[in-house]
């Protein structure tokens, strides 16, 4: 029997990895995954407007704004934007007049021209010229610009030394104190993984599952939609024919999982090799910094047991949805039906999949917590809480008990079910013939 | 030998097989009949094992079949269980390592069985392909590719051809002669008469006839006269034995109670004028079959 559950096995990966599809779609998803990781080069590769520094023609009809105004907003720039090291604006002088002016505008679209006149009341006015909205962000920063221009100019008129002048000019440096510096950084460390590798593991371990139910349930109504599985059936027991697909079925998210974690290691290592090229930081810069943040939380000693322990549950998880998906496939006499019984599955996971969201804002819910040690939610749910230090080892072990647990209730209740179920070609008194297959 | 002794299955209150036994020995074709819905697919699906029986117990060489025996039988469903995505080849490889076959061996076998059933070109095709027939061939090849010692045939002949049937028929009789048992069910009493010896007629789940054919159509006495000649019919209903006569297109179909009427219609009929044909024969399966059935009903 052992020879033909491996068979079986083999028969089951073999029909869902050795088909044209599969390579296709891993094509697909490898070309998907680098391009989403180096997404900010490919767009610097095609250019666009987005790198185009933007034009400001400066009319001034004061004689004395324009030099005041570009140091200004040189030093804004860098108040705004302390990571950038090209400026984001080409500051260029206007001698003639607005109208004139309002055809540069006509001729490029996104130029904008600042007019500053003389003004009795306020020393200065400034008039900003643009062929639509201009954002917020940049408002504030043209707005903050203009307005140190008219400081500078009252500094200017005082008898002030010169280094007093540029004392007045430099952006205060504001030293933080926290009184935990530990926590700041724990916490800092915790919003990297919660906001970035978090959500890395959790969404292919979503798409998984989603695609294991999708097949298994697939597989057992094919076969008993065809009649296929009287025969099947009558020469392997339905304990071999179940084990088969849930051991394919995992085998299958095991690999598509590792080919998944490949395209993504391949796309990172495109990003290093061009990444100094990029509009963003390069890769070394970026992991090196993300590494240090995490391990110097001390949280890198933490992730030495989260992450096998993780995995653990998360396979776990796999073998609960493919057992549960196994057991309803079964009751069920053609996909149709199928579909409808997976929703409910496909809800419960995304219910752990938004309490996991929720855990980082409401932190100390007792609701969570308790929810944390249910299977099908716990792999998503306990790393979360224990990465956010609501949850210890021992809760994370116990979900994985339960979760243990669970699955042999599974296997124990659901094969009675199966071995009617997968014979059962009728859904009339259905509910009754399950009940009766428990009894038994 | 398979033994089926004294099994009875219900669904909820509907008894579908109730104290059924039958044997067959190597060698042997067996015919299970019966109408629709009479509890032959259950009785085939105990025997395999895919049902648990109330009562009674299956044994094949005086062993309960289990999956440690299921290797030398061989199933044909009566609805066809084809992994129709698949080619015929693929199919064939699958169940044939389901019964324990190596590769070569399933492929070799195949290669014959394609053959012998003259469809070759099809070894390569997806199943849904094929048309009814050859996927009925597709599914009969696959039933015995593992040359079984038991072959259980559930409805064989469904969606053939009367060519196909004969080729159906040649193969189980020479697998009979290997030393194969071979258990079947129709409700086309015309090929079991074909190359069965023993049958079973059940009506709801109960035997109402068993027996070889030979001694059930003995044990039925009535006979059949087949005349051409100028007569009356209602003449030849007067004599005493006759049950019915009924006029064909040239020739009367007489009913007769037993052999022994036989000489008392001939008195009548061989004065009447152009007698060409004066044949006596036995009942049908059929007719015994119909009869059966209907007296079981009226009980």
């Amino acid at each position: 029997m052992t020879s033909k559950l491996n068979f079986l096995i083999n028969m089951s990966l073999g029909r869902k990895i050795k088909t044209k599809w599969f390579m296709i779609s891993n094509i697909i998803l490898a070309v998907i995954i680098v391009g989403v990781i180096n997404i900010d080069t490919i767009i610097t590769f095609f250019g666009g407007d987005f790198d185009k520094k933007q034009e400001i023609y400066v009319i001034d009809n004061t004689q004395k704004s324009y030099d005041l105004f570009e140091q200004q907003l040189r030093i804004a720039e860098q108040t705004f934007y302390p990571d950038k090291e090209e400026e984001t604006y080409d500051l260029k002088l206007y001698d003639k007049n607005l109208e004139e002016a309002k055809k540069l505008i006509e001729e490029d679209t996104s130029r904008w021209v600042i007019v500053f006149d003389d003004d009795e009341e306020n020393a200065i006015a400034a008039t900003l010229v643009s062929e639509g909205y201009i954002g917020t962000f940049e408002y504030q920063l043209i707005s903050s610009a203009i307005n140190n221009t008219k400081i500078a100019l009252a500094i200017n008129e005082t008898d002030l030394p010169v280094d007093e002048v540029a004392k007045l000019y430099s952006p205060i440096e504001i030293d933080r104190v926290y009184l935990d510096e530990d926590k700041l950084s724990e916490e800092e460390g915790i919003e990297r993984i919660m906001s970035t590798v978090f959500p890395v593991l959790i969404f292919p371990f979503f798409m998984l599952v989603i695609s294991l139910v999708q097949m298994i349930g697939a597989e057992v109504n094919d076969e008993k939609s065809t009649r296929g599985m009287e025969i099947i059936i009558s020469n392997v027991s339905p304990q071999t024919h179940f084990a088969s697909k849930i051991i394919a079925g995992n085998m299958f998210v095991l690999i598509q999982g590792g080919l998944l974690l490949l395209f993504g290691g391949i796309g990172l290592l495109i990003r290093k090799l061009i990444g100094e090229k990029s509009i963003l930081d390069g890769f070394g810069k970026e992991v090196t910094s993300y590494l240090n943040t995490i391990l110097d939380t001390g949280l890198g000693e933490q992730l030495i047991y989260i992450i096998p322990l993780t995995i653990i549950l998360m396979i776990l998880t796999f073998i609960s949805y493919s057992l549960l998906a196994g057991i309803l496939a079964s009751m069920t006499t053609n996909t149709e039906d199928f579909q409808q019984l997976q929703t409910p599955l496909m809800i419960i996971l995304l219910f752990g999949y938004y309490l996991s969201m929720f855990a980082s804002y409401m932190e100390g819910s007792v609701f969570i917590k308790i929810v944390s040690f249910f299977p099908l939610i716990s792999a998503i749910l306990s790393p979360s809480l224990l990465v956010l230090g609501q949850i210890g080892l021992i809760e994370i072990i116990a979900s994985i008990i339960i979760c243990i647990v669970f699955n042999w209730l599974l296997i124990k209740y659901g094969l009675k079910i199966y071995k009617v179920g997968i014979l059962n070609y009728s859904s009339k008194d259905l509910w009754k013939k399950m009940f009766k297959a428990l009894k038994n | 030998m398979l033994k089926v002794a004294n099994i009875s299955k219900s669904y909820g209150e509907v008894l579908a097989v109730d104290n059924l036994s039958f044997t067959v020995k190597p060698g042997e074709i067996f015919g299970l009949l019966g109408v629709n819905g009479a509890g032959k697919t259950t009785t085939f699906r105990i025997i395999m094992g895919l049902l648990d029986a109330d009562q009674g117990e299956v044994t094949l060489n005086g062993k309960k079949i289990d999956y440690s025996v299921t290797d030398k039988i061989g199933f044909l469903t009566e609805e066809r269980s084809l992994l129709t995505k698949l080619t015929v080849k693929e199919q064939c490889l699958f169940y044939g390592a389901l019964k324990g076959m190596t590769k070569e061996k399933i492929l070799k076998r195949l290669d014959e069985l394609l053959e012998r059933f003259q469809i070759t070109e099809y070894k390569d095709r997806k199943i849904k392909e094929l048309s009814k027939g050859n996927q009925q061939k597709i599914q009969f090849i696959t039933a015995i590719l593992n040359e079984p010692e038991l072959l259980i045939l559930d409805e064989p002949f469904t969606g053939l051809d009367p060519i196909n049937i004969e080729l159906f028929k040649k193969e189980i009789i020479q697998m009979a002669q290997k030393g194969s048992m071979i258990i079947f069910s129709t409700h086309r009493m015309e090929h079991v008469e074909l190359f069965c010896k023993k049958i079973v007629v059940l009506l709801c789940g109960r035997s109402v006839l068993e027996g070889y054919i030979s001694d059930i159509k003995e044990k039925y006495r009535k006979k059949n006269i087949f005349l051409k000649a100028d007569i009356d019919k209602e003449k030849i209903k007067k004599i005493p034995g006759v049950i019915d006569v009924i006029e064909k297109s040239d020739e009367l179909e007489v009913k007769i109670e037993s052999s022994d009427v036989v000489d008392n219609v001939f008195e009548v009929v061989k004065k009447a004028k152009n007698l060409t044909k004066f044949v006596v024969e036995e009942p049908s399966l059929n007719e015994i079959f119909v009869a059966k059935v209907g007296e079981a009903y009226d009980k």
